[in-house]
């Protein structure tokens, strides 16, 4: 039959797209490190545009009471369920850029601090004080529970713990979260809940490219949560249960397994995102803490020098960023309203395939 | 000495680029329409320049004596501070105002140090770097103090004081469509918020008395290039200020998968929470703190509405990710008031948000809330026609028992009772529907008698919805086996569907001709039970020969018994149908008596004769009361009620 040869095509070559896109995202270019910022705006185009397609080949010219017989009646509603669930993702991760650009924020102070000749004490103090809440504002993740608020604190005993430091380490925006108790790498959990990929003859049919974008959809919610700090990451999953056999998951398995040994490593020093201009910040920050500490005026010349370098590439930094968080955000949104978009649509075919022929 | 020896050679270098910038300090301040920004500038460096100037005049190192005495001064005022524990402006405003001198002159001295040329004078090098550490101590205190201010003299406001005038009393009906069987008995009202057009009211966030200090700590802190610390602590304190009240307001944050998956009740109060929080947030609040960034940092360029966006933020994504998910959720039709709602104080409140968020940094909050308002004009569209459907095929299975009103009556007629508070925004959405809909309503045929009201999109389908409610009660009806029951039934309805209309606003919309008309309908429906009732009882009483006087006794008694029979089979069946409207059955019941009674009564006057046997078996009068015992609702037989 025509249709079903061509519907096979379709999903062959949907399948080989994906499995481009993906060999494309793990060998990224010298200034798109993994997970970096620009890195993360590829990502976010390749869900874009394998959820077109899967759109197409799911929906365009297909009758609707199709998808509504089995298995696609269990098929279809789960992966709407995910949808939702990545909707909750992409605000967590919205919500996360927005502290990445207060880290932003807290550079700038730092390099105008030491970006200074003669470099004295005063501008060593301003720029460790700024260095100190960068760190305490990368590592956001804490449950609740450590919120103290700062109103909570006893400022009008003068100085006892009038302190910025203390205010911004603990300072858990509360509408930040997405909503009380909820955790991101829960969430993800549940996402991988009872994914299992087709066998047999529906290997080769619909139900093979739903899979796909299903496995998609969870690797590049993932790959946020894991980028961006953001409601409770703590226990994200490590393991995909995504067979190694299919061909068009292999660098899709490669770049999970890489960003989940990463994942690991940290995990056991502390929580801040793996971003990757988060991660150098973090480094430069420490190595900056270190230099103030043993600054006092003027400074051994070797150590100025390395310092100002270090500057200098946390400007790099800095820039990389004011340039691509916005865009991230909105970027995030756009995936955000594709995928309600989606859902509206799913969720249409549903109701059109099972209304009774009057 | 060192001082001494550099001042020679580039002394006289010195003088002459002060001189020159002088002059085109001068020449700029000459210009019309300078800013205040630039004006401000301008004087600064016309002091600075001057300093510096008197500085190089005097004699090479006296000028720097000078500024080492100086320095000393502003260092003692800073430097007792850090020793105490009290906080500078718990102390009072005179130590407030010689602290900021001391440190504006720290600044005024770093300022004029730098501008000297520092080729190989330590000394000037030293004392740099002893004011600018003195700065930085000093920036870091005035952080610290600033914190302090905003949280000592942080306000919270009471949100019902601010929503007390002209409240609006709502009946909200929150029963679920799916509920309809049964009898619909929750009809709360609820206190909505007013649809305030008198816009914002400022509150004062800050108690007022201390924005002059936050002020003056501001402009200090930019002036020496310390405005991110300033704005770090002012975001900080306000937000958590901002996120406090919103809890404390009793909004939360919920998942979009926990919005979709609420159940109907809980989630109407929450939208109703929503409306009512985003109205206090976005009018007062938000508005308040605008006012405050504004105050406090005014005249600084952007940084005001940087700081706004940054405070702000969090919490207004948080709102309209709700209405997001609400609009999302499935498109029930009880949710249409409620979406109706959300929908109205979203687009009132544009006009707050457009000048809150003008900037354009803020420019996608606007987006958003745009986007948000279009979806839930479409969700609400979508409730609407799910509301017809759900009429539509709302089931018809078994007959209802007694032929009073229909519970899906009721629950229609009560709801779209309320449609009418809503007309501007329904008719808005209903006319940028596409026109396909328009044609499936049933167009008026009222002549010159039509108001606009009645012509309005909203109108049309009001009467489409009624229609529709009106073909399936139809359908309803033919469940019933009796004739007469089913025209019970139509009339008990349709009398309701009037009366709902005639005693609302709803009677506005329809207009007179279709309130005429369906009480021809359910007037027709009782003549139609009379017929199918009564017809063939009183047939029995019929004189078929009106021209002779009487007929046989046989005769009588044959017609005396079918009449008895058929009187009591009706008795015992209609005593359980039931006509809720007090003044529908009393006229039904009056015109039935007027029939069957006389009838009767002709019947026996004109058999006298025979009216002792005991085949009459009921008097005028028992069949006159027996005929008040029908339409009670519970069925009895003649027997039981026998009165002699």
């Amino acid at each position: 039959m025509d249709t079903q040869e061509q519907e096979l095509e379709d999903i062959e070559l949907f399948q080989k797209h994906v499995s481009d896109r993906f060999t494309e995202l793990s060998s990224p270019p010298e200034d798109d490190a993994l997970l970096s910022v620009s890195w993360l705006h590829s990502l976010l185009d390749v869900f874009l545009c394998c959820e077109a397609e899967f759109e197409a080949i799911l929906i365009m010219d297909r009758d609707p009471s199709q998808l509504s017989k089995p298995p696609f009646d269990r098929l279809i509603p789960e992966f709407i369920e995910r949808a939702v669930k990545a909707l909750d993702i992409c605000n967590a991760v919205a919500n996360g850029v927005d502290s990445v650009r207060h880290c932003q924020k807290l550079s700038e102070i730092v390099i105008s601090a030491l970006d200074q000749n003669p470099l004295g004490d005063g501008h060593a103090k301003r720029a460790k004080k700024a260095c100190l809440m960068l760190l305490s504002a990368m590592n956001l993740d804490d449950k609740e529970g450590t919120h103290v608020k700062a109103t909570e604190r006893s400022w009008s005993f003068g100085r006892r713990g009038v302190n910025k430091e203390q205010i911004a380490g603990h300072f858990r925006s509360l509408s930040w979260q997405v909503a009380k108790n909820w955790s991101s790498a829960k969430q993800i959990q549940s996402m991988i809940y009872n994914l299992v990929a087709p066998r047999g003859a529906e290997a080769s049919g619909l139900p093979s490219p739903i899979y796909t974008m299903n496995v998609i959809m969870i690797f590049v919610m993932w790959a946020l949560v894991a980028a961006i700090p953001c409601q409770e990451r703590n226990g994200l999953p490590t393991h995909f249960p995504v067979p190694k056999q299919l061909n068009w998951a292999h660098s899709l398995i490669g770049l999970q397994e890489k960003i989940a040994d990463e994942w690991k490593k940290k995990e056991k020093k502390g929580m801040s995102g793996l971003l990757d201009e988060l991660q150098k910040m973090e480094k430069l920050a420490q190595s900056l803490i270190d230099f103030t500490d043993s600054f006092h005026f003027p400074g051994d010349a070797e150590k100025v020098k390395e310092a100002a370098a270090n500057v200098s590439e946390l400007k790099e930094i800095f820039g990389r960023m004011d340039q691509g968080l916005t865009p991230l955000q909105m970027h995030i949104r756009e995936v955000f309203h594709r995928i309600v978009r989606s859902r509206t649509e799913f969720l249409d075919v549903l109701e059109k395939g099972s209304a009774p022929v009057l | 000495m060192d001082g001494c020896r550099s001042g020679v050679p580039t002394y006289e270098g010195d003088l002459h680029v002060v001189a020159a910038a002088h002059h085109i300090v001068k020449a700029l301040g000459a210009t019309k329409n300078l800013s205040d920004d630039l004006r401000k500038i301008l004087i600064d460096l016309d002091s600075h320049l001057s300093m510096i100037t008197s500085n190089i005049d005097s004699k090479g190192g006296r000028g720097l004596v000078d500024v080492e005495e100086r320095l000393d001064r502003a260092e003692r005022k800073i430097m007792r501070w850090e020793t105490d524990p009290m906080m500078i402006w718990d102390s009072g405003p005179k130590e407030a105002s010689d602290y900021l001198e001391a440190v504006d002159e720290t600044g005024k001295l770093v300022d004029g140090l730098r501008g000297l040329s520092v080729h190989e004078n330590r000394k000037q090098k030293e004392i740099l770097h002893r004011a600018m550490n003195i700065l930085q101590t000093a920036m870091s205190r005035l952080e610290e103090e600033l914190i302090h201010i905003l949280v000592r003299h942080g306000q919270q406001f009471e949100p019902k004081s601010m929503y007390s005038r002209s409240i609006r009393k709502d009946i909200v009906y929150d029963e679920s469509f799916v509920s309809v069987e049964d009898e619909p008995t929750k009809e709360t009202s609820s206190q909505n918020c007013s649809n305030d057009e008198s816009g914002e009211c400022i509150v004062d966030l800050v108690h007022a008395d201390v924005i002059p200090d936050i002020k003056s700590i501001a402009k200090v802190m930019f002036t020496s290039n310390y405005g991110p610390e300033f704005c770090e602590a002012f975001i900080i304190v306000q937000k958590e200020a901002l996120e406090q009240y919103f809890s404390f307001l009793g909004t939360e944050n919920l998942s979009i998968e926990n919005v979709l998956k609420m159940e109907w009740t809980c989630l109407s109060s929450k939208m109703n929470k929503w409306t009512w929080s985003m109205k206090i947030i976005v009018r007062v609040y938000l508005a308040s703190e605008k006012q405050l960034c504004n105050q406090v940092l005014g005249g600084l360029g952007s940084v005001s509405s940087y700081c706004f966006l940054e405070i702000s933020k969090a919490t207004i994504l948080c709102l309209l990710n709700f209405g997001e998910a609400v609009a999302m959720g499935p498109h029930r039709p009880e949710k249409l008031l409620r979406l109706l709602d959300m929908y109205e104080t979203l687009a009132d409140l544009l006009r707050d948000i457009d000048t809150l968020f003008s900037e354009e940094a803020g420019s996608f909050i606007q987006l958003q809330f745009h986007e948000l308002l279009e979806r839930l004009g479409e969700s609400a569209i979508a409730a609407f026609k799910a509301f017809r459907v759900a009429i539509s095929s709302n089931g018809c299975l078994y007959p209802f028992a007694g032929g009073g009103v229909h519970p899906l009556n009721k629950y229609v007629m009560n709801y779209i009772r309320m449609f009418p508070e809503y007309c501007d925004t329904l008719n808005l959405l209903l006319k940028n529907q596409h026109p396909g809909v328009a044609d499936q309503v049933t167009k008026p045929d009222y002549g010159p008698d039509t108001s606009l009201l009645t012509s309005c999109p909203m109108a049309y389908h009001l009467r489409s919805i009624t229609s529709c409610l009106e073909s399936n009660l139809h359908k309803k009806s033919q469940l019933y086996k009796d004739e007469a029951l089913q025209h019970i039934f139509l009339m008990n309805n349709i009398h309701y569907l009037v009366q709902k209309v005639k005693g609302s606003k709803l009677r506005l919309f329809f207009g007179d001709e279709w309130i005429r008309k369906h009480n021809a309908m359910f007037q027709q429906h009782a003549m139609n039970y009379e017929r199918a009732t009564w017809s063939s009882v009183v047939s029995f009483l019929k004189d078929n020969n009106p021209g002779s006087s009487s007929m046989s006794k046989s005769t009588f008694k044959e017609r005396c018994k079918g009449f008895s029979i058929a009187f009591e089979e009706v008795y015992k069946t209609q005593t359980s149908w039931s006509i809720p409207d007090p003044q529908l059955r009393e006229d039904l019941r009056i015109s039935t008596s007027l029939k069957v009674v006389l009838a009767y009564r002709t019947f026996l006057g004109r058999n006298l004769a025979y009216t002792d046997d005991k085949c009459v078996k009921h008097t005028v009068e028992h069949v006159e009361n027996s005929l008040l015992d029908l339409f009670g609702g519970s069925s009895r037989s003649l027997r039981d009620s026998r009165r002699w």
